[in-house]
């Protein structure tokens, strides 16, 4: 994003016409507006009946939301005091977040560092590789579910390496059953940290690799030491945006488990839509929404904070 | 760095077997889309089909397609959720376009961002669906918009703004502003001067953007899942539903439907793999 108190182009080559910073201002207001609106009416407002609906003890059996009991902070109390299920819910997603996206990271960072190895055919195989990311995720939830069937083939390859005692119900136990949303999440994201951190890498100059190398650095040296720290805006742009589709992970889960067996496998989102749409306890899923937001708010903040400057620059 | 080096033939090994995990998926749900229903359910599994066929492609169209194997197949169509999902892919897609063009121009040539704007873009993603799905169908129930295509596009146009506007932005960006200026000189007015030199200037970036943008909405299910009723569907929601209704035995009329929901986003995927980078990031990685 170019600054315009500290543009050079700016400075030293005037705009033609003499546009004050209010014509400019303007101009801006009205290409934006539409967007704004938009934002406003259909993400903003909703949000703001939501989070008026979550101080209330209304449900839709019981009239006009307007007519609700105003119930304080009852709700966000009970769901952080005494709702196990949702607790269990949160630290469950934070797991599949760590758990995920660490596996991502790693099996995507070697990825990419095989991809810097000359080979033929490279151009097709960096398609390949990035397939499953292009997916839809219902799509990938169901094909995964169909893998994972006791008669499947992910069971008839474990039985044939294994023998037949490893061939499980991998929907009826919540370990298993955990591990299958783990490796569904994996197959289809990890794309994304390969590509992502390709083009890092690509990006990487060459002049303080060179150095290092002269310096009698050694290769391991020097991607640990020089190329990886360099990586780091990349890494943290990706976890970010990784993190938050965790915290908002539905369509996989609603696919493969439901959220079983029991509730073993339920993520936020889906608990959340449990409550709202199966139990039409709509202002205690508000609260339980609102707790997540919050959430994942402060901890994105927190990721983003070591790249903000850099972002703003719009580096890549 | 290390580049140019050759691949050691145990590296080779390595890549080759992630390959193979990650075409495999792709390649089983493609193969039980094309086989008949002996072939769905069967112990050992069956790899590729015995006789493959198209019935269950058919049968997406004409329920009745499964008859000739003595099944009496799904209980409805999937039409309306092909033509609802396009519908409400395309159109809330060209509309993100243009607002996030006009949003992207504004803040690319005329906006000081602050410190807190990349979390307020980032926000707009973060919004757990399920939390403003509830207002909307409270919201949308007083308007009547509920079970209504309208409303569904209203959301994905939201939705999708901030990836539009910003990858957008991200184009503009690269643009030296001087192009627009000598433009402007020649006696444009600044409106003129974006529509003419501006867009036409980023037109591929536009495309990818458009198709990323269609990649999202085509995938979208859950805001479907619980703003449709009768009159409202799209492809998530019907695989979600032949799954549940038939507890899942159909394999192969899922995996077709499933397969023809893919098609379109490996296509469009493909064609804009160079710019896919920048859109999953907002823009923050170039290429």
């Amino acid at each position: 994003m170019t600054d315009f108190t500290h543009d050079p182009a700016a400075l030293a080559d005037p705009p033609p016409r003499p546009a004050g910073r209010r014509q400019r201002t303007s101009a801006m207001r009205w290409l934006v507006l539409p967007g704004q609106i938009i934002s406003l009416v259909v993400l903003v407002l909703p949000l703001l009946v939501a989070l008026y609906m979550s101080f209330t003890d209304w449900s839709p059996t019981r009239g006009s939301l307007w007519d609700a009991r105003f119930a304080g902070l009852f709700n966000y109390e009970e769901l952080l005091v005494y709702d196990t299920r949702f607790v269990e819910a949160v630290i469950r997603t934070l797991f599949l977040a760590v758990t995920c996206l660490s596996l991502e990271f790693a099996l995507g960072l070697g990825l990419a560092v095989l991809f810097l190895r000359e080979f033929k055919g490279k151009s097709v195989l960096f398609s390949a590789f990035l397939t499953p990311m292009m997916i839809l995720p219902v799509v990938v939830g169901y094909t995964f579910w169909m893998l994972f069937q006791s008669n499947g083939p992910v069971n008839q390859i474990l039985g044939l390496f294994l023998g037949p005692e490893a061939m499980p119900e991998w929907f009826r136990s919540a370990p298993l059953a955990m591990i299958a949303v783990i490796v569904t999440e994996v197959w289809h994201w990890t794309p994304l940290f390969f590509l992502i951190l390709l083009s890092g890498l690509n990006a990487v100059p060459e002049n303080p690799v060179r150095a290092a190398m002269i310096l009698g650095a050694s290769p391991r040296q020097i991607f640990f030491r020089v190329v990886l720290p360099m990586l780091k805006p990349v890494i943290i742009v990706a976890f970010v945006i990784r993190a938050m589709e965790i915290a908002k992970l539905f369509d996989e889960v609603f696919m493969l488990t439901r959220g079983g067996p029991g509730s073993s496998t339920e993520t936020v989102s889906l608990y959340i839509y449990k409550l709202a749409f199966n139990d039409f306890q709509l202002a205690y899923g508000a609260a339980a929404a609102f707790l997540v937001l919050v959430g994942t708010l402060a901890i994105i903040n927190l990721m983003l904070l070591p790249v903000r400057d850099q972002l703003l620059k719009g580096q890549g | 760095m290390m580049q140019n080096r050759p691949l050691t033939p145990l590296l080779a090994l390595v890549l080759a077997a992630a390959l193979a995990v990650t075409l495999f998926p792709v390649f089983w749900v493609v193969m039980t889309s094309l086989k008949p229903p002996t072939d769905w359910n069967a112990a050992p599994a069956i790899w590729v089909p015995s006789e493959p066929t198209l019935a269950n492609f058919r049968t997406l169209f004409d329920p009745s397609a499964l008859e000739a194997y003595g099944l009496s197949g799904v209980s409805q169509p999937a039409t309306p959720a092909i033509l609802g999902s396009l519908l409400a892919a395309v159109l809330a897609t060209l509309l993100s376009i243009a607002i996030g063009l006009a949003s992207a121009i504004g803040l690319s040539r005329y906006a000081k961002l602050s410190k807190w704007t990349p979390l307020v873009i980032l926000s707009g993603r973060m919004f757990p669906p399920a939390a403003i799905a509830v207002p909307f169908v409270i919201m949308f129930s007083a308007v009547n918009l509920i079970d209504s295509y309208a409303g569904l596009i209203a959301i994905y146009v939201a939705v999708t703004l901030p990836f539009s506007t910003w990858m957008l932005k991200s184009f503009v960006d690269d643009l030296p502003r001087e192009i627009e200026q000598a433009a402007m000189l020649d006696g444009r007015s600044r409106l003129m001067a974006h529509l003419l030199v501006t867009i036409p200037l980023i037109k591929g970036g536009v495309f990818a953007t458009t198709m990323f943008i269609f990649i999202l909405n085509w995938s979208e299910f859950m805001f479907a899942l619980v703003l449709s009723y009768t009159s409202v569907t799209t492809i998530p929601v019907q695989l979600a539903k032949y799954v549940t209704a038939t507890a899942g035995t159909l394999y192969g009329v899922q995996a077709a439907l499933a397969v023809l929901a893919m098609l379109p986003l490996i296509l469009a995927g493909y064609a804009i793999q160079g710019h896919l980078a920048r859109g999953m990031t907002f823009g923050a990685v170039k290429r």
